[in-house]
């Protein structure tokens, strides 16, 4: 059976993970106390975007996809496709 | 005759699944973004008036779910079914929990005459009304989908509990676990956008 020749993650790193998570949620939280006016969207969406890789990564299981380097590939597509939609929308937007 | 099982394949068509998810909340991202540009300042006064602490409990709810969800997918794994099931239904609690601390939030709001097309609403700023069509609106989406996710784990477990889900064919709960840790970064992307922007 495919389903068992994969890495059984130890229950330890998903803790630590959920850690890590937990950090990044108080450190994003705080961040917002400060008043960093422009630069508060970067900082908040850089710190979420951190938070997406742990999950994706260890929760989801994509750091240990070896099968397919399809699976590896789909979110940074998509990732760049909406970066692409949002930027280009601005190039409209923010030049009216 | 035996039952035909494509596990990759399984899990390829939940990846495809929930990238037309993405792109579903993508479009809303990208309206938020463009009208919060464009009313900035007012974004920022009725981002003010949400309820930051609800928020933080809230998306400290979503991310131990996915721990719990994970946890749950590891031990069938190794061949324990019964912790399985009991992470499993910690995931459906926290769902739900999640859900009428969400409730709290829209019935305070509604309750103080802050709803789509409200009267007191519509007399505010064109910004704030934005804000608030597109508060309502992506997190209603995501609460609904946190609601089919909660029914969905629900018949997850029904099928663990019958042994149709067990350590040699579990990618229905793998596929179902993709599905909540999405639903937990769309969240995870929303609570600072709303909640969290100065």
């Amino acid at each position: 059976m495919e389903e068992n020749k994969f890495h059984i993650l130890k229950y330890r790193i998903y803790i630590l993970v959920w850690v890590g998570l937990v950090m990044l949620t108080g450190i994003t939280v705080s961040a917002a106390g400060l008043n960093l006016g422009r630069l508060s969207v970067a900082v908040v969406l850089t710190i979420a975007g951190l938070k997406s890789g742990l999950v994706l990564n260890y929760f989801m299981h994509l750091k240990y996809e070896r099968r397919l380097w399809l699976f590896k590939l789909m979110i940074p597509g998509i990732i760049i496709l909406l970066i692409l939609f949002i930027g280009l929308t601005f190039f409209d937007v923010a030049l009216r | 005759m035996e039952t035909h099982r494509d596990y990759t394949g399984s899990k390829i068509g939940m990846w495809l699944f929930l990238l037309s998810e993405i792109l579903l909340f993508g479009g809303l991202f990208l309206l938020y973004s463009t009208y919060r540009y464009k009313y900035s300042f007012d974004f920022h006064l009725a981002a003010g008036e949400l309820d930051r602490i609800l928020g933080t409990l809230n998306t400290l709810i979503l991310i131990t779910s996915s721990l719990t969800m994970a946890l749950s997918i590891s031990s069938i794994q190794k061949g324990d079914r019964k912790l399985s099931s009991l992470f499993l239904i910690s995931t459906i609690l926290f769902g739900v929990l999640f859900l009428v601390i969400k409730s709290f939030e829209w019935t305070a709001k509604i309750h103080h005459d802050i709803y789509p097309n409200s009267p007191r609403l519509l007399g505010r700023s064109p910004g704030e009304v934005l804000f608030y069509g597109l508060y309502y609106s992506m997190t209603g989406l995501h609460g609904l989908h946190v609601l089919v996710g909660v029914f969905v784990l629900s018949v997850v477990l029904v099928f663990m509990m019958k042994g149709k889900i067990n350590t040699d064919h579990f990618v229905l709960l793998e596929n179902s676990g993709l599905y909540w840790h999405l639903v937990d970064i769309i969240w995870i992307f929303l609570f600072p956008l709303f909640y969290l922007i100065t």
